[in-house]
């Protein structure tokens, strides 16, 4: 009995199989059948957004509130290389993921020491310095208010990805890849240990880790997810808006990924697909599409801290332990 | 570089002064609520917001200033009560990163209530009648309002620090910030001051937002800069210290006044500029004890 149930809490921490990483890929093929295909592509550009978040707040423990700094700078670079310097998709992509990992590096240098809210409260004030900083004093290159326009349409090997459904395709392999990357980290030593900081980090600091350190480089890959998706955005929208550097996108990012279970593997892809069905459905019904949905984290937060993957997982365990002690 | 007459300067620096004021007021409430709880209110923002709705609705009913600013501190502080309640009560003791999450679910929700309530415009706020002039100090001229605001701002913390200082309440207040169990094992009720500090700390929020509701007006979405002002302040005045929310309240009021004055678009930047310098000089804040951060 005392070996089964073990045996379950290893299952409930335990990466996922395979079966579940090939099989989100194989659901996510079918998804334009469903939805429309421009609302799909949107849900995998965040669902590799929540990827990063998730390892940072479900694997690592760390809450950052200023998660839009690495969207928005991502979605900025690669829009600014796309309109100004005619970069090829490739170029404009790199540049959208580097540029957050820069900025990554400065604010886990500052600020990565500091406990839990602090840092939350930290990233967001920097997140917000990049907002205003991008609407008003470099509006010259930002366009400020508007949004970065004018992005000339993208190709791939002169295949274009104007049309949303090769777009929808394009953005798949990469989804298809991060997800894969991600399993792949989870397994390695360096994801055992953001796992073992989030359940006990003064053990883990005990046992001659440097907690800083991983802490510090699971913000910087955090940004890469980040930035890729940002960088994607741009491609997918054909502009930036100012938005992307909101503390409402940072805001949202943390409700999908709570939405959906912070850390288990596949909580914010369905974080951000049930997320972003509900604000499209209510938002058709009434503009105050926040006061629900602000309402239903709080809830969310009260009942269910666990998200929806979190709760299912719980459940499965706990079936599993049911019939183990038979 | 052309001279800038020394009155004008004086002039800035007051605006400064008073603006900072109405942070101090913030983000003192914050700091309580910190120390006291150990919640950071991603909420605290929108408490002023419903503080500056108060002053209008009770302004609009009763026509007097002053009924509306206590009666804001009053309504607000009872809707905290509320909220810590129903809504923070469960989560003690759990992740501390929960309350910061549902105080933000709060942020998003309630701005769009007021958006039903009273529409998606801002609501003016007239200057009380007996300040809206203009006074002289020889060749300084300041609006009586601001004037107003920086005394009235005296009055508030010296009150509150004659408060946590001297009554038996806050005493028990002070001491539950330093170690509640303790306090709990003499036999007080901990809960219960946990909810009426929680209460004092939106109450001071809501005077903020009251206060300086005449000078911007009351809009839905005025919230999130107060929130993000006051976790500024914090930052630069030290988590969980009055004397830094007061000095840092002053010192980002005098930032942002003088940048407003010399480069405008810099204005909403440069308090995040002078956060990350603090952050880089003296990462504690100037007042944080070492360690709490």
């Amino acid at each position: 009995m005392v070996d089964n149930s073990t045996n379950t809490i290893q299952q409930l921490h335990a990466p996922p199989k395979p079966l579940v990483v090939y099989g989100a890929i194989f659901v996510l093929l079918f998804l334009p059948l469903v939805i429309s295909t421009p609302l799909a592509t949107e849900i995998l550009i965040w669902a590799i957004f929540g990827m990063g978040f998730n390892l940072l707040l479900g694997y690592t423990g760390v809450l950052s509130f200023g998660h839009a700094a690495y969207f928005g700078l991502g979605a900025y670079s690669a829009g600014l290389a796309f309109r100004y310097l005619d970069a090829h998709l490739f170029v404009g992509i790199v540049a959208g993921i580097l540029a957050p990992m820069i900025l990554a590096c400065f604010i886990g240098a500052l600020a990565i020491r500091k406990r839990g809210v602090y840092f939350a409260m930290i990233s967001l004030a920097f997140a917000q310095m990049l907002y205003f900083l991008a609407l008003s004093p470099l509006k010259e290159i930002t366009r400020g208010e508007d949004g970065l326009t004018h992005i000339p349409a993208m190709a791939l090997f002169s295949f274009s990805l104007g049309k949303p459904l090769p777009l929808y395709y394009f953005v798949l392999v990469i989804t298809a890849i991060m997800l894969y990357s991600t399993w792949r980290i989870l397994q390695s030593p360096f994801g055992k240990l953001l796992q073992a900081f989030r359940e006990n980090e003064e053990r883990a600091k005990a046992c001659g880790y440097n907690t800083t350190l991983v802490k510090f480089f699971s913000l910087v890959i955090s940004a890469f997810y980040a930035g890729l998706a940002g960088a994607l955005n741009t491609v997918y929208l054909g502009y930036v808006p100012l938005t992307t550097l909101f503390w409402l996108t940072s805001g949202t990012m943390v409700m999908m990924t709570i939405l959906g279970g912070k850390g288990t593997f596949l909580g914010p892809l369905v974080g951000v697909g049930v997320f972003l069905f509900l604000q499209n459905t209510i938002s058709l019904i009434t503009p105050r599409w926040e006061l629900f949905v602000g309402s239903i984290f709080v809830a969310i937060i009260l009942l269910f801290p666990g998200g929806i993957m979190g709760t299912v997982e719980e459940k499965i365990a706990a079936y599993r332990m049911r019939r183990a002690s038979k | 570089m052309f001279e800038i007459p020394w009155n004008v300067i004086a002039m800035q620096f007051f605006f400064g002064i008073a603006l900072g004021c109405i942070f101090v007021l913030l983000s003192s409430g914050m700091s309580i609520i910190f120390g006291l709880l150990d919640v950071v209110n991603f909420a605290h923002g929108t408490f002023a917001m419903l503080g500056a709705y108060a002053v209008f609705v009770v302004v609009s009913l009763t026509g007097n200033f002053f009924i509306g600013l206590v009666s804001a501190v009053i309504i607000v502080g009872i809707i905290g009560m509320f909220v810590e309640f129903i809504l923070l009560k469960p989560l003690y003791g759990k992740d501390p990163l929960l309350p910061l999450l549902l105080t933000f679910g709060l942020s998003v929700a309630i701005p769009d209530l007021i958006k039903i309530i009273f529409g998606l415009i801002g609501k003016p706020v007239n200057y009380p009648e007996a300040l809206s002039g203009i006074i002289a100090l020889g060749p300084v001229i300041i609006p009586g309002y601001r004037l107003f605001i920086i005394l009235f701002t005296l009055v508030a913390i010296i009150s509150l620090w004659l408060f946590l200082k001297k009554s038996d309440l806050g005493m028990i207040i002070r001491a539950s910030t330093r170690d509640s169990l303790m306090v709990q094992t003499l036999g007080i009720n901990v809960s219960r001051i946990w909810t009426i500090g929680f209460a004092i700390g939106v109450g001071l929020a809501a005077l903020a937002g009251a206060i300086a509701a005449p000078m911007m007006s009351a809009t839905p979405d005025m919230g999130v800069d107060m929130t993000m002002t006051a976790f500024v302040v914090t930052v630069v005045g030290g988590l969980g210290s009055l004397g830094g929310a007061i000095v840092g309240g002053l010192l980002i009021g005098l930032v942002v006044a003088f940048t407003a004055f010399i480069a405008g678009e810099y204005s909403s930047v440069s308090m995040y500029f002078c956060m990350a310098l603090i952050l880089l000089l003296r990462p504690r804040g100037l007042f944080g004890e070492q360690g709490r951060e």
